[in-house]
């Protein structure tokens, strides 16, 4: 694959490597015959964020330069420390870099950057691969009951409230307004933090939709990072989550050349560290019932999207997969939730099969319609699981 | 400045001490400092072990005094770090005027600075001196100079800013023939390439008879940045035995011109 | 127990702020004393004793506040006493700049808090929104209280006007990087100077034209090894000297808006620096001399 990206949106793909740099610590980079994918997950698997790049993108782009073969995808996975050095301060970039061109060769086991700059400066910058897999994430983007349209101003002006030592939010979504709070750990001693919180009405916000008041906890190392790109690109970002413990998502795009999902698992706000008396404490202790057996491990307060990467290849009982695949196997995405669920997880798993989409990173090309369409207060029942390409085939 | 100085082996006075701070933080990468008083001017010089030396040269022009007894050498060793604290008492806000008075061998430097907005305060500081360690003569006789470029400091700077910094070596490839000027750095598993051609506007003049390839400790090449953050233009002189040297030159106003060098050893390849 | 204040004026919620933040940074922790007419701020050192605090700052309500209650305990302990972690208190005022109100209360959640409710204009919406920061306080028990009240300490031996702390903190500042003491000379003929001493070098910045409070001299300095300048006067002259870093930290208080601040000398033995603004705010810092 080679592609050449004009000057103005260097900065672009420079803001993006920073983003992603906040998330994890390697970068997977994936080229289909019509667009480019970056992606990142962090190391504990709570957060995961993935960027699409069209070709209107790039004033160049040539997916099968160096192969013949059409139905093959390109992808390889590089240190995030080598991408971020060679995007190193995206502003400057913008006054110093005229072309950047691309070129992901597999057989050479390089990712090659080379930067076209003023003054006939040329950067080279040749990445070696790690490996060639890919990561592919499944997530509920469409169905969900409440989504939320907003400029990333109005986030960073609230979040400028809480103190840079708190390191998780909690939202309390009602559809009259947004609670937010510094969440704090029950093991944490009280008498020593500051307890914040910003109430926001729905009015504020450029769109707000919430059809089932929801709580939902996570945290804010990767928000931070989300909107600061946001802020840098001036874009507004689009909130969308159902139910406590589920991921939730925001979404940052330009409408044509780019669309980026940060996707973060959130946990339970634990009903007695939360000084807020709410009509959701009943039904959140039901949840905190059923979702005891459903964390990983001894039972914990960190957000955590269900992972099991051994298990998850042969069955999938979670909403949320990560699948590493190796070169050979079928890219399309996994069956979910299909045989062998784990016992404990039924419950949950009856619960949420129905919003279970397995969505199709690729597939963005009904992007408007479909955000019209989903402003609906509850789940659509005809959602159904199996394999699926193309994640709005059912939003009729 | 009074009569009662004239017997001193050295008296300078200046409207500003500023540029003189920054250009001594410049070189500031070394506690201490050899302090030489020449007739042409003040130059300071600073060591790192024997691989690096710095020197800031201020020419007698620049001073609205300046007085040196050419009866004796004026030449002692003193802290840089103090010497540049000293000079910024009054704060970066502040252009304050300068008065150095060094009495005789063994004397510690006075100096004393006043602001120029304010006229109720003042400062008066003695720095202690030693005797000057030798400096190390780094330039070959023999040796010739193999390449020569001129730069805008300021482009150059945003070169270095650029490489990466955990890198240990730079690799600098000159050449008659495209690419003219190579900057290349190893990562743990990545390479990056810099390429200069000598038809950039960036560069003002390039000349290289022969290929060559020289590797310089890439923390020893950033010590100059703070310096081509205040200066306006670079000469780089390469030598055949690889010896690097970097002219820099710092435009402080009306014609009068301080300026900063660096001498850097390069790496030998291990055989 | 109960508290409740208001504040609606811009400049003065600017003025607590800048306050606030001068005391976080001289201490971590501090406690707040309420009584009728005042807030008080008092940090001290742990069993200091008869020692006066080393800070202690008077803020009468009445210029601050629209609104002030309080009710103490009973008729014998009228005044609250709260110990709270400065910074935090600091850290939740930062907004404070540009807020339209704040209401301040004493409440009970998990834990005896201090409620903050700022109301502020959001830039964008043009809606105003509700902030809520709830500070944990200790509530400071009675048998402790007599270790925060007003200190007395002996009459000093001179006072003087000092110049504008800005200039005296950017000098200070460079000096610390040289040196970790710092002595500070005053003379009834309204010089101050401030110097370090290390074997590598002898710093002197030296102010003239000082207006002089007062004086209780002349001062007696059989007993030591005072250095003097030929032309000058030494039984009107007296020294202390003092840590840097902390005569630095109260320095940073040139972020309030002040009318003057007071140095006061006992000499070789305490430092009293007072600073006064525009309304009646007293912030006074006690730096114990440092004898060899």
């Amino acid at each position: 694959m080679k592609c050449h990206v004009p000057g103005p949106n260097v900065k672009v793909l420079g803001r993006t490597v920073h983003v992603l740099a906040r998330f994890g610590d390697e970068l997977y980079l994936e080229s289909l015959p019509d667009c480019v994918l970056l992606k990142t997950l962090n190391a504990s698997e709570s957060a995961y964020a993935m960027i699409k790049f069209n070709n209107s993108f790039f004033s160049y782009f040539k997916y099968n330069f160096y192969s013949t073969e059409d139905n093959e995808s390109l992808k390889c996975k590089i240190s995030m420390k080598s991408a971020l050095n060679a995007f190193k301060s995206p502003t400057h970039m913008d006054k110093q870099v005229e072309n950047l061109e691309i070129k992901l060769d597999p057989d050479a086991c390089k990712l090659i950057f080379q930067f076209k700059c003023k003054h006939g400066i040329v950067k080279t910058h040749y990445v070696s691969i790690l490996d060639c897999k890919a990561t592919q994430a499944v997530y509920t983007k469409d169905q969900v009951p409440n989504r939320i349209i907003t400029s990333q101003r109005l986030l960073s002006e609230t979040l400028g409230n809480f103190q840079s030592s708190d390191d998780q939010v909690t939202i309390e979504a009602t559809n009259q307004s947004l609670i937010l709070r510094n969440y704090v750990d029950a093991n944490i001693e009280l008498t020593k933090i500051i307890r914040t919180q910003i109430n926001l009405k729905a009015s504020e916000f450029d769109s707000y939709t919430v059809g089932v008041d929801t709580t939902i906890t996570f945290t804010l190392k990767e928000f931070r990072a989300l909107l600061a790109f946001a802020e840098a690109l001036s874009l507004p970002i689009q909130l969308q989550f159902e139910t406590t413990g589920q991921p939730v998502v925001f979404i940052v795009h330009n409408g044509t050349t780019f669309e980026a999902h940060f996707v973060m698992a959130t946990s339970k706000p634990d009903a007695l560290t939360q000084t807020q008396a709410s009509s959701q404490n009943n039904s959140r202790t039901d949840y905190k019932r059923k979702e005891v057996n459903n964390s990983v491990g001894p039972m914990k307060k960190k957000p955590h999207l269900d992972i099991d990467i051994s298990k998850c290849l042969d069955e999938d009982s979670h909403l949320f997969n990560y699948i590493d695949i190796p070169e050979e196997t079928d890219l399309r995405p996994e069956k979910n939730g299909t045989t062998e669920a784990n016992a404990a997880e039924e419950d949950n798993l009856q619960e949420y099969m129905d919003c279970d989409i397995p969505g199709s990173p690729t597939s963005r090309t009904k992007i408007k319609s479909v955000f019209k369409r989903c402003f609906e207060s509850t789940f659509d029942p005809r959602s159904i699981q199996g394999v699926k390409l193309v994640e709005n085939s059912d939003s009729d | 400045m009074d009569d009662g100085t004239s017997q001193y082996y050295f008296t300078a006075s200046m409207d500003s001490g500023k540029t003189l701070h920054s250009l001594l933080k410049a070189i500031q990468f070394q506690e201490s400092a050899v302090f030489c008083a020449m007739s042409e001017g003040l130059k300071l010089t600073v060591e790192e072990g024997k691989c690096v030396q710095a020197s800031a040269y201020v020419p007698a022009d620049n001073f609205t005094e300046y007085h040196v007894r050419d009866d004796v050498d004026v030449i002692f060793k003193i802290s840089i770090a103090v010497l540049t604290e000293c000079l910024n008492i009054f704060g970066a806000s502040e252009e304050s005027s300068l008065k150095m008075y060094y009495r005789s061998e063994g004397s510690p430097l006075l100096l004393v600075l006043q602001p120029q907005s304010v006229h109720t305060v003042m400062t008066d500081c003695e720095i202690a001196t030693q005797t000057a360690d030798c400096l190390l003569e780094l330039r070959d006789e023999d040796a010739t100079e193999v390449a020569k470029l001129v730069l805008k400091a300021s482009a150059f700077l945003g070169l270095l800013a650029d490489l990466e910094r955990s890198c240990d070596v730079m690799e600098l490839h000159l050449s008659p023939d495209h690419p003219n000027v190579s900057i290349v750095t190893y990562g743990m598993q990545d390479r990056s390439c810099i390429e200069v051609p000598k038809s950039s506007d960036m560069m003002q003049s390039f000349s290289c008879e022969q290929p060559v390839t020289l590797k310089y400790q890439l923390p020893h090449i950033r010590l100059i940045m703070k310096a081509l953050a205040i200066s306006s233009k670079v000469v780089l002189r390469c030598s055949s035995n690889g010896l690097l040297l970097l002219q820099l030159k710092l435009e402080k106003d009306e014609q009068r011109q301080m300026f900063s060098e660096f001498h850097i050893v390069p790496l030998l390849d291990d055989y | 127990m109960k508290f409740r204040g208001i504040m609606i004026d811009a400049g003065p919620m600017r003025e607590f702020t800048n306050i606030v933040t001068t005391i976080s940074k001289l201490s971590k922790e501090c406690v707040l004393r309420l009584s009728d007419d005042k807030l008080y701020f008092i940090v001290s050192e742990d069993n200091s004793g008869p020692a006066p605090p080393v800070l202690w700052c008077e803020i009468p309500q009445v210029v601050f506040f629209s609104e002030y209650q309080m009710i103490g305990i009973d008729e014998e302990h009228k005044d609250i006493y709260l110990s709270v972690i400065s910074a935090n208190l600091a850290k939740s005022l930062v907004t404070l700049k540009s807020a339209k109100s704040l209401k301040i209360k004493l409440t009970k959640k998990q834990c005896p808090c201090l409620t903050l409710e700022i109301e502020m204009q959001s830039v964008i919406s043009q809606q105003s929104r509700q902030v809520t920061h709830d500070i944990p306080v200790v509530v400071v028990p009675r048998k402790m209280w007599s270790d925060f009240h007003e200190p007395k300490v002996q009459t000093p031996d001179i006072s003087i006007e000092l110049p504008t702390l800005k200039q005296l903190r950017t000098t200070i500042d460079r000096m610390r990087t040289m040196a970790q003491e710092v002595v500070i000379r005053a003379s009834a003929e309204g010089k101050l100077t401030l110097q370090i001493k290390t074997d590598m070098a002898k710093v002197s910045t030296r102010f003239k034209d000082l207006r002089v409070e007062a004086f209780e001299g002349p001062i007696d300095h059989s007993d030591s090894e005072t250095e003097s300048v030929a032309i000058e006067d030494i039984s009107k002259l007296c020294h202390c000297r003092v840590d840097a870093k902390k005569f630095s930290m109260f320095l940073s208080a040139d972020n309030i808006s002040h009318n003057r601040t007071i140095c006061s000398i006992v000499h070789k033995k305490l430092v009293i620096l007072c600073l006064y603004t525009q309304e009646n705010v007293k912030l006074q810092c006690f730096i114990t001399g440092i004898v060899y």
